[in-house]
């Protein structure tokens, strides 16, 4: 029988997969540092993975607690610095990026800097950090969003989706041709985005998860793929990959919590004796 | 005594000597390896009106921004514990109206720096952010957070930031020796422009090393010593964050601080403790091993994993042969003094 997996190892899974061997692949923390060493070790070897810190074709040892965390890496070939990851972004040396969304709107622009208004936030978010700058110069990106929300209109507008839809992007002139978001990925299901329109467009849905679900989070009349399918189950093997590389990821963040303050208390018990 | 050209003080001395109220502060540090204890001795002494840069604005900025140092902050990106139901020393000053914010982006806020060390007004930027509400909705900067301007070259509409020359930085390194020359390795990210961009450079390191080290591995000095004001000497100096080849993330310590930085009276608390509580490094570590024990220590430190050396020797240590002749005249010192005598080539 097939073995059974977490949601968080089929996020993961999915994501990796977008990943192709030869690949330069900018990685934030979380996900995207797990996706790029599962697909570095089991369908990419040539892939080069990336931190926006100037760590350039890592070898991952455990996930890293951060995009400067060398101590996270069995070495790396290239030392640079952060204005040089930058530069080498805009003259379209990066292949992908992977971005993390609070809110997303239509055409997948994204907004990850605050809820509410902007100078006296309901809540304050990170803010763009490298986003807008490899939103706008990797010739492709991997949106995930896990507690985010879909809106009408953004409450900050901090990286560049495909505009208002359609050509726009392109005709602006500021982007690389043919650069943007190719993916959205969430708890529910896979986003893709339509060719003409620009449009996010429902693709696939994780098991469990009806249409219906996914249209009650989306404020406007979600598009629907004609050839919807479930997303595609993940193999033995990714899915050992990723429990003994990131535990701690493939579990999720809540269970991880728990077992993990269990721990420090038994630990804590264990030396009082 | 101290030594001639030594510019070794205490982090109190340093900061007490070199940071003012009113000043433009930056973090030299980008995420990894925070100057945590130069941080702790801003706040110890309760310095005002800082205008603070933090190209990663967590840790540091969280703690600054909490003991009220800061009225303005220009970073890129900030922390935010607990989710939805969280909170942050920023997200509370901006709500209550006492801090003043403005977002770059990672590489515009380094290009701001960037163009400072090198002494130059502006810097281009990547003109994709002309679209992104980071380019329509601005703070204390106002007019002067971006400008564009016409390229003279291609005639292309470019977008270009100030350069940035804060009065002081403050940075944690691995090694430095007496004279200030800092050496850091691993995650380079924006240290060393955030470093020679400022007017003043507080460093502190892990160990104090033999000028001979420095010398023999100059690729990994980011600061020279003629640039430093001040070399502070703290071992665990960025804990709980990390220091490549020292120690790692102290993800227990740090968790319990974001637990509490949820919070006002959390993060005071918290603060109360480990900052105010404590009169310098040494005694913040005391209080952490009484705290949780040594081996929470042990378990981050760093197992040894060396670069390989590179080689700076060369084929000649002198121009004098092993005959003591010269390489290229093929004279000895002797001979040469007599040919110049001859040829009526010397004075005096």
């Amino acid at each position: 029988m097939a073995r059974k997996y977490t949601l968080d190892e089929l996020l993961i899974i999915t994501a990796a997969r977008e990943i192709r061997d030869g690949d330069r692949v900018i990685l934030g923390v979380g996900l995207p540092t797990t996706a790029g060493a599962m697909a570095k070790a089991l369908h990419a070897p040539n892939a080069i993975l990336m931190m926006e810190s100037g760590i350039i074709d890592f070898q991952p040892l455990v996930p890293p607690n951060h995009i400067a965390d060398a101590n996270s890496c069995r070495g790396f070939s290239y030392a640079t610095d952060l204005f040089s990851m930058f530069t080498m972004t805009y003259r379209g040396y990066v292949d992908m990026c992977f971005l993390g969304v609070a809110q997303i709107d239509r055409y997948g622009n994204v907004n990850t800097t605050c809820i509410g208004d902007y100078y006296k936030p309901r809540m304050r978010l990170p803010g763009s950090g490298g986003a807008a700058d490899f939103m706008a110069y990797a010739k492709a990106t991997v949106l995930t969003m896990r507690g985010g929300e879909f809106v009408e209109k953004l409450d900050y507008f901090t990286s560049p989706g495909y505009l208002e839809g359609g050509d726009a992007r392109d005709r602006s002139g500021l982007f690389p041709k043919g650069s943007g978001p190719i993916m959205l990925l969430t708890t529910k299901g896979v986003f893709r985005f339509d060719e003409v329109t620009k449009e996010l467009c429902l693709a696939q849905l994780h098991p469990g998860v009806t249409v219906d679900m996914v249209k009650k989070d989306v404020p406007w009349d979600l598009k629907v793929a004609e050839d919807l399918t479930q997303t595609p189950r993940p193999t033995d093997e990714e899915i050992a990959f990723v429990r003994r590389f990131a535990p701690t990821e493939a579990v999720g963040r809540k269970l991880m919590y728990e077992l993990g303050i269990t721990n420090v208390f038994r630990k804590a018990a264990e030396r009082g004796k | 005594m101290a030594e001639a050209g030594s510019k070794v003080m205490t982090a109190r001395e340093a900061i007490g000597r070199f940071v003012h109220d009113g000043d433009h502060l930056v973090i030299g540090n980008y995420t990894v390896g925070t100057c945590s204890e130069l941080v702790f001795e801003v706040a110890r002494q309760g310095k005002k009106g800082l205008t603070l840069y933090s190209q990663s604005g967590v840790f540091d900025v969280e703690i600054l921004v909490g003991a009220g140092c800061v009225d303005r902050l220009v970073t890129t990106y900030v922390y935010r514990a607990g989710g939805k139901e969280g909170g942050s020393a920023v997200e509370r000053a901006l709500k209550a109206g006492t801090l003043l914010m403005e977002d770059y982006t990672n590489y515009q806020y380094n290009a701001r720096m960037v163009a400072g060390m090198h002494g130059f007004s502006f810097m281009q930027v990547l003109e994709g952010a002309m679209v992104t509400d980071l380019f329509r909705k601005r703070s204390f900067m106002g007019e002067d957070k971006y400008r564009v301007i016409q390229c003279p070259y291609t005639g292309k509409q470019l977008l270009t930031v100030p350069a940035a020359n804060p009065d002081v930085c403050i940075v944690h390194v691995q090694r430095a020796d007496k004279l200030g020359n800092a050496q850091y390795w691993g995650a380079l990210g924006s240290v060393a422009a955030a470093s020679l961009a400022s007017r003043r450079i507080i460093v502190s390191c892990e160990e104090i090393v033999d000028h001979d080290v420095i010398q023999s591995s100059p690729h990994l000095t980011i600061i020279p010593a003629y640039r430093v004001d001040a070399v502070v000497e703290v071992p665990w100096g960025a804990h709980p964050t990390e220091v490549l080849g020292y120690y790692n993330l102290d993800r227990i310590a740090y968790a319990f601080f974001f637990l509490s930085d949820t919070t006002e009276d959390g993060l005071k608390a918290w603060m109360d403790e480990w900052v105010y509580g404590c009169r310098d490094r040494q005694a913040y570590m005391d209080h952490y091993m009484e705290k949780h024990g040594s081996h929470m220590l042990d378990m981050i430190r760093a197992k040894a994993y060396y670069s390989a050396p590179a080689n700076y020797g060369s084929a000649f240590c002198s121009s004098w042969d092993d005959e003591g002749r010269e390489r290229t005249m093929g004279v000895t010192p002797e001979e040469l003094e007599k040919i110049l005598e001859e040829r009526g080539l010397l004075y005096g």
